[in-house]
């Protein structure tokens, strides 16, 4: 017994030193990676179009393939799209410049001002741009880019609850607002809340009233985790963004959500012969609202800055954002797109018209802003707590 | 004389339970494949059926979009070469670990390990942060993704090969020794077929790894040309994909069935010439004479 | 056999061999611990001010603990325990539900299947070929509330009502891992039992044994390698897995296991120290159980040897 654990011991120290070989190579390497400060001036006016192909970094299925096949019949170049699952993911890719993309289609608002510092977008030219101004007024100079200087918004949209109103009485969600999903014992196992960790617990505070959603208070964040956590035993609460396609299908009865899942629940996920109306979505009033919007940037450095630009002025196109909005079921962020319009044009039951945030709340809307590494670590530290199911 | 035997109640019990094991295992599969013919955008409900998803939408069908024939050759080129380099490569390490006895083999017998302990993510950044930083003169895209499988999924051939390696033993290829083989010809005329059945175990292995990753690949991709499948489907998060995938996995499932029974034909000609014990015997024979 | 050792010499058999491990054990070394030592540098490095990206220490002097005595702290005691014991338990369970299903197929396919054994073979691999993500897409249609995993067992009267499968139950996962790692278990196992001699089953019957003895004295001991070696490639991959559990219960905190908080750490958020500390923490935990396997089978080699 003893001889064999000597060996094992033994075997362990010698793979030690076959790990430990790689170091001396190692060390002579410095890293490379990182920032190297903002990016000064944009491309230079009336240039021709690059030959492409042009290349889109996007979240998978956020744009209708065929307005990116019109894109591409419309200039005679190809376009090429390159998926990312995650935020962290792409800011994380791009940085290491491990990917090539010429347009970040789909920047989040809270990391924007990184992106920028970054020196990983580029200051667009407007000049190319003349839809800009079909932009939604209130996001024309956003609190994330000063004068848009380095984005121009895609779409908007806010966070609320989706919840089947055949099997929840709508009058019963309104009068309850949040407290609905900490209500639903009758649906164990059909209650779920966004698999992202500000976003739920910032919908934990704001149903105790704190409405403060970028503080980094300690105790505000543990007071959060603990009422997020009473949902594990209460409803066998589940997390993830999927209630665009659980709810309609049945699986998620309330789901803490963003509105535009409900949409989409609506175009593609009901199943044949069941009522639209069973769809409901419900959101705080104005002021209370939490709403965001994703945004398009031009990658520095890429190879194809003006077929870029050109890119971005099409999807601002009025026309082509509804061809886009129709698909993807996220509201472009332009002003024709109301909720008259959209309902009107059928692409949304009136029974949804909650789901398109208007301009007041939009004007009010709470953002969820950068809270630098220390407050990102707070909500990090409570979200896995909240996960592991301690 | 076993066929006299009378037939044993165990041997219906073990029928039926792989008989089950089989209809268990098989179900999603056709679910997979039915939900390949819905209409609309569900990949996890039932649909009123349509070829939508093969050809019929203009855009996003398997006939029509172009980034799913990219992602569909892309996987099928990256599991081949990685089946072609990693299955020898294990193999031949197998066979050296077994029989080299040093203070360095028995460090590459832990070393040879660890690759099955690290989960996937861990090997995609891992790979990830090593061609960034450090071997950045390896050309992004396939190749890299090319080393990140084959790296996976070596030891993965190892274990299954030293497996049959000691149930084996020695003795086989001592005699083929004592019969006059130099030590390449025992491995060739008697080691190898009798491993072949654990090669083919491997080979199997390795390609649905292969075929199945997502995280590597998609650590190592440097856009859409270099995707691949797996990573299509994995890769649905804010929008969500459609049952197109579903109908190119059963357009994949197809062309690999077919590559599959190719593989069992060439495989049972292979153990007619000596895999099963007749036919080493007779393989032995062959080599005294 | 002792002619043939006086020719060689030990010194050039080992050469021999050991040029067949050479270039598998030096690929290993270029791009797998090299990768290991990456980990280590982002663990026990710092992450960009303006971006948050890693910035790994390549330099052992200059690399800062903090990360992972966090992650220490909150394994032993904290709540990344709990998620550990979890993660254990429901790889235990489904290693448990491996080998009972798993057994019987391998040992049915391999030496009583006859003419029908390639059909199974293929019928066994069969699985492979649809990508693992499906098959649990499609396990979620069959467990829903309607499914027809609820109707099949309501028509046998084994419940009166439809069960939530899907409510974040462990049995769901343990069932999950089990149907998606049973073919990483089977082949293995199969290439063993197909090649144990039929002639040592023979002789213990022809000696008088019943089945159940042979079966437990000559083929169980004979098979013991490949069970290992169908364990150690079946377990240590479910250590990291983070999918399984993910689609079967929809992301349920009360599934939670050790490969989701990797996979956050290191996607979600940006503290990628912290999701590497956990990596080697994880390594460190799976390299014990590893070593048990490479004792074990060094062991058996050298009783063979005798």
């Amino acid at each position: 017994m003893t001889s064999s654990r000597r060996d094992f011991l033994a075997r362990s120290a010698q793979l030690g030193v076959l790990l430990g070989a790689g170091i001396p190579i190692l060390q002579a390497c410095g890293s490379d990676s990182g920032s190297s400060g903002p990016v000064a001036d944009p491309i230079a006016d009336g240039l021709e179009p690059e030959k492409g192909p042009l290349r889109v970094f996007n979240y998978d299925s956020y744009v209708n393939p065929d307005v990116v096949a019109a894109f591409e019949a419309q200039y005679g170049v190809k376009v090429e799209i390159t998926t990312f699952t995650t935020d962290t993911e792409a800011v994380t890719k791009l940085a290491s410049k491990a990917i090539e993309v010429d347009v970040h289609h789909s920047m989040a608002a809270t990391s924007i001002d990184r992106l920028i510092a970054g020196g990983i977008v580029q200051p667009l030219n407007k000049s190319y741009i003349p839809n800009f101004e079909n932009a939604f007024d209130a996001l024309k100079d956003p609190w994330y880019d000063k004068g848009s200087a380095h984005s121009v918004p895609y779409n908007f949209f806010g966070t609320g609850i989706g919840y089947r109103a055949d099997r929840i009485d709508p009058a019963q969600v309104e009068e309850q607002g949040w407290d609905t999903l900490w209500n639903a014992t009758d649906f164990k196992g059909q209650v779920s809340v966004l698999d992202d960790e500000r976003e739920a617990l910032v919908m934990a505070m704001m149903r105790k009233g704190i409405f403060d959603v970028n503080t980094t208070d300690q105790a505000i964040i543990d007071q959060a985790l603990a009422d997020l956590s009473e949902l594990i035993d209460r409803v066998s609460v589940k997390v993830n963004i999927e209630a665009y396609k659980n709810i309609p299908e049945g699986a998620t009865t309330v789901a803490h959500t963003w509105s535009p899942d409900l949409i989409n629940a609506y175009a593609a996920y009901l199943p044949e012969g069941t009522d639209p109306a069973v769809l409901g979505f419900w959101h705080p009033p104005a002021g209370e609202y939490l709403v965001t919007n994703d945004s398009m940037g031009v990658v520095a450095g890429c190879k194809n800055p003006v077929l870029a630009h050109l890119y971005i002025n099409f999807l601002l196109d009025n026309e082509i954002a509804e061809q886009n909005f129709s698909w993807v079921g996220y509201l472009p962020a332009l002003s024709k797109f109301d909720a008259d319009y959209v309902i009107g044009a059928g692409y949304v039951p009136e029974n949804l018209r909650a789901c398109v945030p208007t301009t007041e709340e939009i004007e009010k809307g709470l953002y969820l802003k950068p809270i630098g590494a220390d407050g990102d670590a707070k909500y990090t530290a409570a979200w896995s707590t909240f996960t592991s199911g301690a | 004389m076993s066929v006299f035997r009378r037939k044993h109640g165990s041997a219906r019990w073990l029928a039926l339970i792989t008989w089950l094991y089989v209809i268990w295992s098989l179900a999603p599969v056709l679910v997979a494949v039915r939900i390949s013919f819905n209409s609309g955008k569900s990949r996890s409900s039932l649909q009123s059926p349509s070829f939508r998803w093969y050809w019929g939408d203009p855009t996003s069908s398997v006939w029509h979009d172009e980034s799913l024939h990219t992602a569909l050759f892309n996987t099928l080129e990256l599991a081949a070469l990685t089946m072609l380099i990693a299955t020898p490569l294990g193999v031949a390490m197998a066979i050296g670990l077994h029989r080299w006895r040093s203070r360095v083999s028995t460090g590459a017998n832990g070393l040879m390990l660890v690759p099955i302990v690290t989960p996937e993510i861990v090997f995609g950044v891992a790979l990830f942060l090593v061609f960034t930083e450090l071997y950045s003169g390896v050309p992004s895209g396939m190749p890299r993704q090319l080393i990140g499988h084959i790296t996976f999924t070596m030891s993965f051939v190892v274990v299954i090969v030293r497996g049959r390696l000691v149930a084996i033993g020695d003795q086989y290829e001592e005699a083929a020794r004592d019969l006059g083989a130099t030590r390449l010809q025992a491995i060739r005329l008697v080691l190898l077929p009798l491993l072949a059945p654990a090669i083919f175990a491997s080979v199997m292995v390795v390609f649905a790894t292969s075929v199945d990753d997502f995280v590597i690949s998609s650590f190592l991709t440097t856009g859409a040309s270099t995707d691949t499948v797996p990573i299509k489907i994995y890769s649905g998060a804010r929008g969500s994909s459609t049952p197109a995938l579903n109908a190119l996995a059963t357009v994949m499932l197809c062309f690999t069935l077919l590559a599959v029974a190719l593989a069992a034909l060439a495989m049972r000609r292979m153990s007619k010439r000596g895999g099963d014990a007749e036919g080493m015997a007779g393989g032995l024979a062959g080599l005294s004479g | 056999m002792t002619a043939a050792l006086v020719t060689t010499g030990p010194r050039r058999r080992t050469r021999f061999w050991a040029s067949f491990a050479v270039p598998g054990v030096g690929w290993l070394i270029a791009f797998f611990v090299v990768s290991v030592y990456a980990v280590m540098a982002v663990a026990f490095g710092t992450v960009d001010p303006v971006l948050r990206t890693a910035v790994p220490a390549w330099n052992p002097l200059q690399w800062d603990f903090a990360a992972m005595s966090d992650v220490l702290d909150r394994v032993f005691g904290g709540d990344l325990g709990t998620v550990f014991v979890r993660t254990f338990r429901f790889v235990a369970l489904s290693l448990a539900g491996c080998i009972l299903v798993g057994y019987p197929v391998a040992y049915y396919v391999a030496r009583k299947a006859g003419p029908r054994r390639g059909l199974l073979l293929v019928l066994l691999v069969l699985p492979f070929w649809i990508s693992y993500l499906m098959r649990m897409l499609a396990w979620t249609n069959l467990l829903q509330l309607d499914g027809i995993v609820n109707d099949v067992l309501q028509f046998l009267h084994l419940q009166d009502e439809p069960h939530n499968w899907l409510d974040g139950n462990w049995y769901t996962v343990v069932f999950g891992l089990t149907y998606g790692y049973l073919p990483f278990f089977i082949l293995p196992l199969y290439s063993t039992l197909e090649r144990i001699d039929g002639r040592l089953i023979e002789a213990g019957r022809d000696l008088g044994a019943s089945s159940m003895q042979t079966f437990f004295r000559i083929t169980l001991p004979l098979s013991v390698p490949g069970l290992m070696a169908a364990s150690v490639i079946t377990i240590l991959p479910m250590f990291g897995d983070y999918y399984t559990n993910t689609y079967l219960t929809s992301g349920s905190p009360k599934t939670e296991m050790v490969g989701n908080q990797i996979e956050n750490y290191l996607l979600g958020t940006s503290q990628p120290q912290t999701g590497a500390s956990l990596v080697l923490v994880l390594m460190a935990f799976l390299f014990v159980l590893m070593a048990y396997y490479l004792y074990t089978t060094l062991r058996q080699q050298r009783m063979a040897e005798r």
